[in-house]
């Protein structure tokens, strides 16, 4: 942690935790994180991905999945542009104990410092055709997603139909250093006094 | 308006981005990063949402995808059709008019794959740096009586045949609306060198 005098990259610090779920009518899930961010981003410390414990209701929570599930990395990047994602996919077993997939979403890590608590959405492709939806009840797999990353990504969504069922909800404590110094402002209280970041 | 640019300033984005970054960033500069997060108070499930982001001369789109369709949700839990669209978008500008708007257009679509109209709405990029949750009001274009009768049982509607205008405010009058649902929003917004040019946001 040198104070150079001028920086040219900037850090991002996140730690937080996956906390729980909602997802009405399915138990004993597990999730996968991972990050998705833009090519001027490198990951300096911490892990990118990661994998829950399987976890169940029970009579005290008796509709949420609890995980307490830790993140801990930190970013450095020149440029706020591809800003880091966090990816959740959630699984579970179906009724003959096959791991499927029960949700698919994604959100950005905030970027004003502080903490922060999220809840986003959480979704499952569909067969766009008939034949495939009967395939995939006769055979009991469902449609999935070969890479979790593409929810992350905005270009060639418009083909996908999903079916949302769930909620994650997630906690970041995000600590960001010398973004003021580059000129970026990332809060209201920043602009008041602008010449104190140049 | 300021929509042809968008094209070419894709075309041209290496030549501003060196002149951004040898500069030192001479040019004020905006990042919108967030997501378009659903849509709610629509009289349909089987949502989907037509996005674009609109400014005006002074400004240059540097990165990202300025234009975008996202997914369809069929909802399960609730009414909300969530859509969990990212947009990371990098804008650098030489003047404060025509800030930065986000053209917002709700379809559904059916069972048979067909699409219908259910609101238009534009909301502008917030100013202040930081993290907004937004929400914008969208409507539709209201038909005759016959019109809504159709409508009623056969689907369909009156659809504006330019969808760029639902964000113009110079030919609305002529126009006979009724009100839609709600779009979602979580926009995070960046600011850069706005201070240096004694801009108050």
């Amino acid at each position: 942690m040198a104070a150079a005098g001028s920086p040219s990259v900037f850090l991002l610090a996140v730690n937080g935790q996956i906390e729980s779920g909602q997802f009405p009518g399915f138990d004993d899930l597990y999730c996968k994180f991972c990050f998705v961010y833009g090519q001027d981003w490198v990951p300096t410390a911490g892990l990118e991905e990661g994998i829950s414990q399987i976890t169940s209701k029970s009579e005290v929570a008796p509709t949420t999945l609890v995980w307490n599930f830790p993140i801990d990395i930190t970013f450095k990047s020149t440029n706020p542009s591809g800003w880091p994602q966090i990816v959740i996919s959630v699984y579970g077993p179906d009724f003959f104990g096959n791991d499927v997939v029960r949700g698919y979403g994604a959100v950005h890590v905030p970027f004003t410092p502080g903490r922060h608590t999220r809840t986003i959405a959480m979704f499952v492709p569909e067969s766009t055709s008939r034949l495939q939806k009967f395939t995939s009840w006769f055979t009991g797999r469902r449609p999935e997603f070969t890479d979790p990353r593409v929810v992350a990504q905005g270009e060639g969504r418009e083909v996908t139909r999903v079916r949302s069922q769930g909620f994650v909800t997630i906690s970041f404590n995000v600590v960001t250093k010398d973004m003021k110094k580059l000129g970026y402002d990332v809060s209201p209280s920043d602009m008041q006094n602008p010449s104190l970041g140049l | 308006m300021g929509t042809p640019k968008m094209a070419s300033a894709t075309l041209t984005f290496p030549t501003w981005r060196r002149a951004v970054r040898s500069t030192g960033g001479s040019m004020a500069e905006l990042h919108v990063i967030g997501q378009i997060v659903g849509g709610s108070g629509f009289p349909r499930r089987r949502l989907f949402c037509k996005w674009g982001l609109h400014a005006g001369g002074a400004w240059k789109l540097l990165s990202g995808s300025g234009s975008g369709q996202t997914q369809v949700d069929d909802p399960q839990a609730d009414d909300v059709a969530y859509w969990c669209h990212p947009l990371d978008v990098h804008f650098a500008t030489k003047g404060l008019q025509g800030w930065p708007k986000l053209h917002l257009q709700v379809w559904h679509q059916d069972e048979l794959g067909r699409g219908e109209v259910l609101g238009y709405g534009f909301c502008h990029v917030p100013a202040t740096p930081g993290c907004h949750a937004l929400t914008c009001v969208t409507w539709r274009p209201r038909g005759t009586w016959r019109e809504r009768l159709s409508q009623r049982f056969v689907g369909g509607g009156p659809q504006l045949r330019n969808p760029d205008a639902a964000g113009a405010a110079a030919d609305r009058f002529r126009l006979r609306t009724e009100a839609a649902g709600i779009v979602h929003l979580q926009l995070g917004v960046v600011l850069r060198h706005f201070g240096r040019y004694g801009v108050e946001c």
